[in-house]
């Protein structure tokens, strides 16, 4: 690859990743709020709650939840170096606990955030062939639900799904990296394939201020053709007032 | 009662009989293990640490705690020595094998830690710590699922077989890639719902080949004390532990000759 080959491939991943903001799918944080919701159903639970890795690998911040202490624990964060959920998604290995409160570290850490002590936990590492995303945790399961005995296989079926939605959605949050590695592992020739991986680790994440403005535009677009036609009016305006100061 | 994702493979009435191999006389588990106690049989726990006062557990011979560095050699670095278990399930592990061979010396790998980061290669760089370090069994309650690594697991995984160390692995839930679960060199191992300690299955329709208690058990966990936990995490130590017994009383064996051993006396043996 020529040095105006990866040029060019550079500033085509820029390109894509700052648009890729504004081509999230609709309806993300729904549709997991829509699997913790069914899981907390489906198993008669207190709870059901979707935590996920931050981009360090330290932490785990709660996502979504549905339940007892859901509005308390989203947004709650806890390292990856204690507890069953760290140890979750640590091993790759789901767990289920029958009686939590013996493990009197772990009933603190959640009894102080949630104000919720549950007797059980069933927690299953959100997980994809490239990386570890998070942890489903169900508490407290009904003890007279017919199925129980397939809980842990039936929660595998959530957390695949939801992994795949994660996944989906942060595709759009580097869109430039993604296209250049899915470039890369395509690539028979080796050296191309190494050029393509460097390419997309050099590749940074969007501006903030772009992934906004992105995020603007995809609402207006999903808006009717009465709103949208204002808004390019709106753009189209404020574009030739700042040509003309400059 | 909740059942981890292959158990069903292990229920009476999906379990077909496997053959036996027609030697002049059966292998049985009188003479497989006896009343071997797995006595001197190095097994290491790769794991979360293993608490060592804990009365279940027993003495710790020794082990080593891996943690990631980006500046360090091979990006690990390696303290050996005596650590804490920072969750309860290594401890939770090393009662299983105490249990089943109670003389068998204990040591705890420490790879799962304070984050995230280069988990691949501080389990792969604890894996082989083990094997280089005279270990006769390994329990692997842990994978990972990332398809980069299959090569590099692949690679110990092949030089432990060849070395005769028997590591044990248990399955992922899913049927998607999980290593070293699901390589032949290993001795993989998913829940059943028996209870007990000296029973379990072989699978004649592998990749799992193994099936153990998992299911509702009373495992030690963390501060002296012990919890109900389901998974396969908790099957695997048993095969571990049963392994131990027959190395104890057969120094020497081979991976193969272990699986052989194991697959005659399973429960559903013919």
């Amino acid at each position: 690859m020529t040095s105006h080959d990866r040029e060019l491939l550079t500033q085509l991943a820029r390109t894509a990743t700052d648009m890729g903001p504004g081509l999230v799918p609709e309806g993300h944080q729904e549709l997991l709020q829509c699997i913790t919701s069914a899981a907390q159903n489906l198993f008669g639970a207190a709870a059901c709650s979707l935590a996920l890795l931050d981009d360090d690998e330290e932490e785990l911040e709660f996502y979504v939840a549905s339940g007892a202490g859901a509005e308390d624990v989203v947004g709650m964060r806890m390292p990856v170096g204690r507890g069953i959920a760290g140890w979750v998604v640590s091993s790759g290995q789901p767990i289920a606990i029958e009686d939590v409160a013996k493990d009197k570290r772990f009933a603190v850490d959640v009894a102080q955030s949630t104000g919720y002590t549950p007797r059980s936990i069933l927690a299953m590492p959100l997980e994809t062939e490239r990386r570890m995303l998070g942890v489903i945790s169900v508490l407290d399961r009904s003890s007279d639900r017919p199925e129980t005995a397939r809980d842990i296989e039936l929660l595998s079926l959530f957390a695949g799904q939801a992994a795949l939605a994660i996944e989906n959605s942060r595709v759009f949050s580097n869109l430039g990296a993604a296209l250049l590695r899915a470039m890369a592992s395509a690539a028979d020739d080796g050296d191309l394939r190494r050029a393509l991986q460097e390419t997309a680790r050099d590749t940074g994440a969007p501006s903030s201020d772009l992934a906004e403005l992105a995020a603007h535009f995809r609402e207006l677009g999903m808006l009717g053709p009465e709103e949208r036609r204002a808004a390019t009016r709106l753009v189209g305006e404020f574009l030739s007032y700042v040509r003309r100061r400059r | 009662m909740s059942k981890p994702a292959w158990s069903w493979q292990f229920e009476r009435d999906k379990l077909s009989n496997v053959g036996a191999l027609g030697l002049p006389g059966p292998i049985t588990k009188e003479w497989a293990w006896g009343d071997s106690t797995g006595a001197g049989v190095k097994v290491a726990v790769v794991d979360s640490g293993i608490e060592a006062t804990h009365p279940a557990v027993g003495e710790v011979a020794g082990g080593v705690a891996l943690v990631y560095d980006p500046d360090a050699e091979g990006e690990v670095t390696m303290i050996e020595g005596p650590h804490e278990d920072l969750f309860g399930h290594g401890t939770a592990c090393a009662g299983i094998i105490r249990k089943a061979a109670p003389d068998v010396r204990l040591y705890s790998v420490r790879v799962l830690g304070s984050k995230l980061s280069g988990k691949g290669m501080v389990f792969a760089a604890g894996l082989r710590w083990a094997v280089d370090n005279g270990m006769q069994v390994v329990n692997l309650s842990l994978s990972t699922g990332k398809k980069e690594y299959f090569g590099t697991f692949h690679e110990i995984a092949d030089e432990a077989y060849f070395r005769n160390v028997m590591l044990v692995s248990a399955v992922n839930n899913v049927p998607k890639p999980s290593f070293p679960s699901l390589y032949s060199s290993v001795f993989s191992v998913a829940a059943h719902d028996g209870t007990d300690p000296f029973g379990f299955e072989y699978n004649p329709s592998p990749p799992v080949e193994f099936g153990a208690p998992g299911i509702d058990l009373e495992v030690p966990w963390l501060d002296g004390s012990s919890i109900v936990a389901t998974g396969n995490s908790f099957a695997a130590p048993h095969i571990a532990g049963l392994i131990a017994r027959i190395l104890g009383k057969h120094p020497g064996l081979t991976p193969f000759q272990v699986k052989t051993i194991l697959c005659a006396v399973a429960d559903n043996s013919e």
